[in-house]
């Protein structure tokens, strides 16, 4: 510490400055260092290490220096050589499409629903966002017994209905839809609640207005409604998309970490297999740096079509 | 609109909203059902609503299968110990980074944004590497420890620390305050709504998380909620293990839901807070 008040010292001295702000600067060093010190450890060091590692040949049990340079022969393999990557990363990109649109639509629809004159809204608010503050992975043993071909409520109830029951989990065609279907159902009142609030950021004079000038309530909505919350909109967007992408938890336990046949292995589920199972640490890093870039430029995307529209 | 259109959509927008909730409530339902009925019962076609007798002894079972109380334990220690470390690291580096001139601040705060922008699993395998070096694996401290400082709190902290008066804190400065004094006595107060909405946050996210504590546990001593639950998924699902399932992920559940239910108006202010800040 002693260094750093040095070091702020002279540089203020240097800038002639009040006798007081000395003291400030290492002050503000003081409050900062800590955590800074923690995020080069924890979190921007081991970022360039996976990008180091990512180059590499390495099982985590040899040392760090003699890890063989592989150069980009782990991209290669994965890339061009390596059926599953591919597939889990095709399942991730349709889980997420699907997660994202359906989970929008589904919580603007009631956000709108609840930002109208409703009898105990609170109520109904905390009934449809309960399923996100629960473990997901209790929430996945759950479904799975819910989903259960033989002994499930499911298919007991389309037997009563006198349909055929279906296969949910246990089948190939099924298992996405079915895990894109407990992803809604977990993080729906999460993003209506987003929802509301942007909802309610918007002035209610400007409707009585446009009320009065003859528009309709879908011309008010589509108008209206949808431009004051696109920066809500947007936010929505970017975190279900980001979160989509890096699904773990629900394919881990709903599907037997990615079943059947790796119909719902997902790319993070596919890098921990590899990395912890296999350890194969250079190719699971690979997949980060991979999965990384995507989501950073998808990230990038979004903010810009926000700026262009505005 | 007519008084019997404006009836009839009142009525459409109840239809709808009882029909989701029944969809989202039923899963629950289920859970609770399903943990008290015999494997009989779970068995029968066509569908049996309700055990005739609800089998409490499932749930016996399920205290000799998992170690409820030590995983009770182990998830309320490490997410508190992670809360609290969240807590103080966001509160002291935001105050820093929103209320203080020092040089090279902003690039610093530059290099926590682009923290932010980098999602846990892009870190696992070498923060699991730095862990197993500090013969970290299989411990508390390796639980808690990688998670105690995140950039999205500093963010945050010093978004909402940036609106506090700085007459307010020079005052104090004048009257002979320390530094960390003013930090502790009048900025964490009047912070109080941002540090809560962080918390909640934080505890639900790390109460439920899964892939760190799956990648660090290798004894059942340390299991948390989550990774003893796991634990019982590995059975083939056969009825007698379904209603043990069942009872599991209602031992798990039931608890958070009556917190939720008791602090609802906290947790929605608190998200509806971080969505309008990002």
């Amino acid at each position: 510490m002693e260094s750093v008040v040095g070091a702020a010292g002279s540089i203020e001295r240097a800038g002639a400055r009040r006798r007081r702000l000395p003291r400030r600067a290492a002050a503000g060093y003081a409050f900062v260092a800590p955590a800074l010190v923690f995020l080069v450890l924890f979190a921007l060091g081991p970022f360039v290490f996976t990008v180091y590692v990512s180059l590499h040949d390495w099982n985590m049990l040899t040392p760090v220096e003699t890890m063989p340079w592989r150069g980009l022969e782990n991209y290669r393999y994965l890339l061009l050589e390596d059926p599953l990557f591919r597939e889990t990363f095709r399942n991730t990109v349709a889980f997420a499409i699907a997660n994202v649109l359906i989970t929008s639509v589904l919580s603007l629809g009631l956000a709108l629903l609840l930002n109208t004159q409703v009898r105990a809204r609170s109520l109904w608010r905390a009934i449809f966002f309960l399923p996100y503050i629960t473990s997901t992975i209790a929430v996945s043993i759950v479904w799975n017994n819910l989903y259960h071909p033989s002994y499930g409520l499911f298919n007991g109830v389309l037997g009563l209905l006198g349909l055929p029951g279906q296969r949910f989990t246990s089948s190939v065609e099924q298992a996405m839809p079915s895990m894109v279907a407990v992803a809604v159902w977990l993080g729906v009142g999460y993003y209506m609640i987003l929802f509301l609030a942007g909802l309610q950021a918007i002035p209610l004079d400007i409707y009585e207005a446009a009320t009065v000038d003859g528009a309709n309530s879908w011309q008010r909505f589509r108008w209206m409604t949808l431009p004051l919350l696109r920066p809500t909109l947007l936010f929505v967007a970017v975190v279900s998309t980001l979160a989509s992408l890096q699904i773990f938890d629900l394919p881990f336990v709903l599907t037997l970490q990615g079943g059947p046949v790796n119909a719902t292995n997902t790319v993070v589920l596919y890098m921990y297999q590899t990395a912890f199972n296999f350890t194969r640490m250079g190719r699971a890093t690979a997949m980060a740096v991979m999965l990384f870039l995507v989501i950073f430029l998808i990230t990038l995307l979004q903010l810009r079509l926000l700026r262009e529209r505005e | 609109m007519s008084h019997r259109q404006r009836s009839l959509a009142s009525a459409l927008k109840y239809a709808v909203l009882i029909v989701g909730a029944v969809l989202m409530l039923l899963p629950f339902e289920w859970m609770v059902v399903a943990s008290l009925m015999a494997p009989n019962e779970i068995m029968a076609r066509p569908l049996v609503w309700l055990p005739a007798i609800p089998q409490l002894q499932n749930y016996a079972r399920l205290a000799q299968a998992i170690p409820l109380g030590r995983m009770y334990l182990n998830s309320l220690i490490v997410t508190t110990a992670i809360t609290l470390g969240i807590l103080l690291s966001s509160s002291l580096a935001g105050y820093g980074f929103a209320k203080f001139q020092f040089p090279g601040r902003d690039v610093l705060f530059l290099l926590v944004l682009a923290t932010l922008m980098i999602p846990f699993f892009v870190f696992l395998i070498p923060v699991f590497y730095v862990v197993s070096q500090l013969d970290w694996v299989d411990t508390y401290q390796g639980l808690i420890v990688p998670h105690i400082v995140t950039a999205f709190g500093i963010f945050l902290m010093r978004q909402y620390m940036l609106s506090l008066p700085d007459e307010l804190l020079d005052a104090a400065r004048i009257d002979g305050a320390s530094e960390f004094a003013i930090y502790w006595r009048i900025v964490l107060p009047l912070v109080g709504p941002a540090l809560g909405a962080l918390a909640i946050l934080a505890f639900v996210y790390h109460w439920n998380a899964f892939l760190w504590p799956l990648v660090i546990i290798r004894s059942g001593d340390l299991a948390t909620i989550p990774i003893g639950l796991n634990s019982l998924r590995v059975y083939a699902s056969q009825p007698e293990v379904i209603n043990l399932q069942m009872a599991g992920a209602t031992v798990a559940i039931i608890p958070v839901l009556v917190v939720f239910a008791v602090f609802q108006r906290w947790f929605v202010q608190g998200i509806a807070l971080t969505g309008l800040k990002g």
